[in-house]
């Protein structure tokens, strides 16, 4: 059977960091218990019967696609923050990818570049000690010296976080940075106790589970942690496997080597609906999934063409068959769970071979053969890439489809390489303003190399929509960045064609029969374990 | 024999130097730079800035010319320094050796597997040249050789593990996590050797002596196992010598097939990310293999036939 866990609501506040937006109580939590769950109804996913203790069994064991022991994780002592619910950050990003008090009951801006940050009272860390304002400190200031990217991917210097108190942190950025709240709800950016070991390889967070063992490179044991701030757990004891595999992952869940296994491949979902033992669950994630035209070489130069690509595309075809159902057909490149996604207001290109056609002719375009790009790490990429290469031949336009490298693709992009480039995008944290800055803005990572050369770009439609971009980038109301965005997503979509947008992604869990209260949430390493159980 | 190893081991020292040189030149060659695709990694996706870049490659060395690079690269081997990875803070001595274990595991396993399999069938093919065990066993190396690893793997864990349910799918622990990776990785070596054993065994009941051996009356197993396999052996050993290779190659497949965390799942993991300290560890390691593995055969070659000796030529 299939869970669908999609959010259809109308999604609330991202990242937005004024004193008015999002102090931490205006989304209406109470101090004392800080509760990330939604309001449930139809989103709900299966939920945990409540079983008598005696009814669990001993443990829940999770199949992940990477190694949680990875030894770029040794700053936490050598386990990932990612999935595990071993660390946590200062603010947790709810179903309705709104920023939820965590580690921090409250926070506000006090001036243009300086954020204060109330820690929470009564959060205890797996060694027994209280957590201060001193501990976030460190855990800041650890991170900052030794992740070389991370002063500039969070705009802040190590010597700019001080305790104020036993209770207030406060962080000064190196620059304006509205979404500096949401780009710490982040899982990498966690709290933990200096008495954390590299080498004796101890982990001191303050999550609901706690590191009880580990094999390298194989799996990480964990048990509840009686004395937990936020609630009571329902298993005591949860591993965490790496099987890189996913076709192994799928059969080792069959096999019910493992309870709970991310992403199977879809080949494999089919089966693992029919198998009367398996079932899978499906939730929208912020990423979604586009083929980004290059707007300044001939021949995607002219909109024209671009707009008779659009016509020649169909997303529910797309998802229907290829994807096996798994996503959301997309009129925007980001994807609607972000509510500034403009998603009601863009235009719907329907399918239309005639229109696609004749715009063909009218463009400059002359037989010549376009060059696609794909990353080989893409899922799908390939199969994805031929049926939209075989619509394009329909209206006239020849593709040659090349695909590459994971660590070659980004470099081909920035050159310019591709005319079209099969992209995904998503956010690991509770700000997603970055996707839209750096893929369309004139100095946006994708685009800053060619246009710093030249003047020209990949994406970016120009100076007007980076001055809109830069407008709701910087503002901390929440309506006048949903209306700025929303204005240069339209030009992006209606009057340049700038992408083809394919899906807003979502991605898929499967579990054993015997697994209740799978607890998944947008951002996919943010998942809780708290509520799910296993039944004996 | 003094001469030999002194012969030997130049010969290795010059293989490595030309395996370094030719995989440091290959991964440079090679698009991508590790420094914005390792923080990509890192970052969970998301692109590191300039600065952050420049200052990775300025801190391993990247901004050098490429021959100064390799020449620090050597004076650091030379001392025994397999240098740390980008990625892992670890020191790539420390990784090798904890992830050769699974693979050592494997090979002997496979060669187990391999040696089992293929011995017997190769010298009963040749008994009964063109009758059906003959064809059977061929068709069987022909199966061997024309399936694909990865394939044969995943078949074996649907067969075994999902629906018998005897091993485990994944991971590595006792025996029998290590029975279907043997299987996958004995029955494509098992094919080649068997074809070899076959031909070498019909060679060698060709010979006079064997002819000889029969007129004297000799029961026919006596012929076949005393006189004639271990003749018939000398280039199957080498073939099992050179399948080294192979096994190392199988691995890497293998190894993510079954999540065994060996070299070859090392490896592939070090060229994706462009990890290329470790990459460069990891090769230098698995050439040293290879030449050592041949210097083992030629000392068996010794023992098996004497007629062959350290000096060269015949005595």
């Amino acid at each position: 059977m299939r869970k669908r866990l999609s959010r259809r609501k109308l999604l609330t506040g991202i990242g937005v960091g004024t004193t008015t937006a999002i102090a931490g109580c205006a989304s209406g939590q109470d101090d004392e218990t800080a509760s990330d769950s939604s309001s449930g109804g139809e989103n709900d996913t299966s939920t945990a019967t409540g079983a008598s203790e005696s009814q669990l069994a001993d443990e829940l064991t999770v199949a992940l696609p990477t190694d949680p022991t990875m030894g770029v994780w040794s700053v936490y002592g050598g386990v990932t923050p990612y999935y595990t619910n071993v660390l946590e950050p200062l603010i947790w990003v709810s179903d309705e990818m709104e920023l939820v008090p965590w580690l921090a009951s409250d926070w506000e801006s006090t001036g243009e570049k300086s954020w204060e940050f109330t820690i929470r009272d009564g959060v205890t860390f797996h060694n027994g000690e209280t957590l201060t304002a001193e501990h976030v400190v460190w855990s800041f200031e650890t991170i900052l010296n030794e992740w070389s990217y991370a002063p500039g991917w969070l705009h802040i210097k190590p010597e700019n976080v001080t305790a104020l108190d036993d209770r207030t942190v406060e962080f000064v950025t190196t620059d304006v940075f509205p979404t500096f709240p949401g780009t710490i709800a982040h899982n990498m950016v966690a709290v933990q106790h200096p008495d954390r070991s590299r080498d004796d390889k101890t982990v001191i967070g303050t999550g609901p589970y706690q590191v009880a063992n580990r094999e390298k490179g194989q799996r990480v044991e964990t048990e509840a942690f009686d004395d937990y701030w936020n609630g009571e757990v329902r298993m005591q004891n949860m591993t965490f496997r790496v099987i890189t595999d996913p076709t192994t992952r799928s059969l080792a869940l069959e096999n019910n080597e493992v309870d709970v296994a991310y992403a199977p491949p879809s080949s494999k979902i089919d089966s693992l609906e029919q198998n009367e033992n398996t079932s899978v669950s499906t939730q929208t994630s912020p990423g979604a999934m586009y083929v980004g035209l290059h707007n300044y070489k001939a021949p995607t130069d002219d909109v024209k063409l671009r707009k008779a690509l659009n016509r020649a595309t169909s997303q529910e075809t797309l998802v229907e068959t290829i994807l096996n159902g798994i996503g959301i057909p997309a009129r925007g490149p980001i994807a609607k769970s972000i509510y500034w996604s403009g998603h009601e207001s863009l235009p719907a290109y329907e399918r239309d071979v005639e229109k696609a056609s004749s715009l063909v002719e009218e463009s400059s375009y002359d037989g010549e053969t376009l060059n696609f790009l794909i990353n080989n790490a893409t899922p799908s990429g390939r199969t994805i890439a031929s049926a939209l290469q075989e619509w394009y031949s329909e209206i006239g336009v020849d593709v040659g489809i090349e695909q590459v490298e994971e660590a070659a693709f980004e470099d081909a992009v920035r050159n310019g390489d591709g005319h079209l480039v099969l992209e995904s995008s998503g956010s690991n944290s509770g700000a997603a303003d970055y996707l839209i800055y750096e893929t369309f803005h004139s100095e946006g990572d994708v685009n800053e190399r060619l246009y710093n050369e030249n003047e020209t770009g990949v994406y970016n439609p120009g100076s007007e929509v980076d001055t809109i971009i830069e407008e709701g980038f910087q503002t901390g109301d929440r309506d006048q960045k949903e209306q700025k965005y929303e204005q240069a997503l339209q030009i992006i979509m209606e009057d340049e064609a700038a992408v083809v947008p394919l899906t807003y992604q979502e991605y898929v869990v499967g579990s054993y029969a015997d697994v209740n209260g799978l607890d998944l949430r947008p951002i996919n390493e943010m998942v809780r374990w708290t509520s799910t159980e296993h039944l004996e | 024999m003094l001469q030999f190893l002194i012969r030997r081991s130049a010969t290795l020292l010059l293989v490595l130097f030309g395996v370094s040189v030719i995989t440091f030149g290959l991964m440079f060659v090679t698009p991508g730079d590790p420094a914005e695709t390792i923080m990509r990694q890192q970052m969970g996706g998301q692109s590191p800035s300039e600065e952050a870049v420049e200052e990775f490659r300025q801190e391993h060395g990247l901004d050098d010319p490429l021959p100064i690079q390799y020449v620090n690269w050597l004076a650091d081997v030379a001392t025994g320094d397999l240098r740390e990875s980008y990625f892992q803070e670890t020191k790539v001595s420390t990784m090798i050796l904890n992830r050769a274990i699974p693979t050592l595991e494997l090979a002997v396993a496979g060669i187990v597997v391999a040696v089992a399999i293929s011995i017997p069938a190769g010298i009963i093919s040749a008994i009964h040249q063109g009758q059906p065990p003959d064809y059977l066993s061929q068709f069987g190396a022909l199966l061997g050789i024309s399936m694909p690893n990865f394939w044969l793997g995943y078949l074996l864990i649907i067969m075994f593990s999902v629906h018998l349910d005897i091993f485990p799918v994944a991971g590595v622990g006792g025996l029998d996590h290590l029975v279907l990776p043997a299987l996958t990785l004995g029955t494509g070596m098992a094919a080649i050797i068997t074809r070899l054993m076959r031909s070498s065994m019909l060679e060698v009941l060709d010979e006079e002596y064997i002819q000889t051996a029969h007129s004297k009356g000799l029961r026919e197993r006596i012929v076949v196992y005393k006189h004639a396999l271990r003749n018939a052996l000398i280039p199957v050993i080498t073939i099992i010598g050179l399948q080294f290779g192979y096994v190392l190659n199988g691995a890497v497949v293998i190894e993510i097939v079954f999540q065994r965390p060996g070299l070859g799942n090392l490896l592939i993991q070090s060229i994706f990310s462009r990890d290329y300290p470790v990459v460069q560890g990891v090769v230098l390691v698995i050439g040293a293999i290879f030449v050592f593995t041949n210097f083992a055969v030629d000392i068996t070659y010794r023992f098996v036939d004497p007629r062959i000796s350290f000096e060269g030529g015949n005595q």
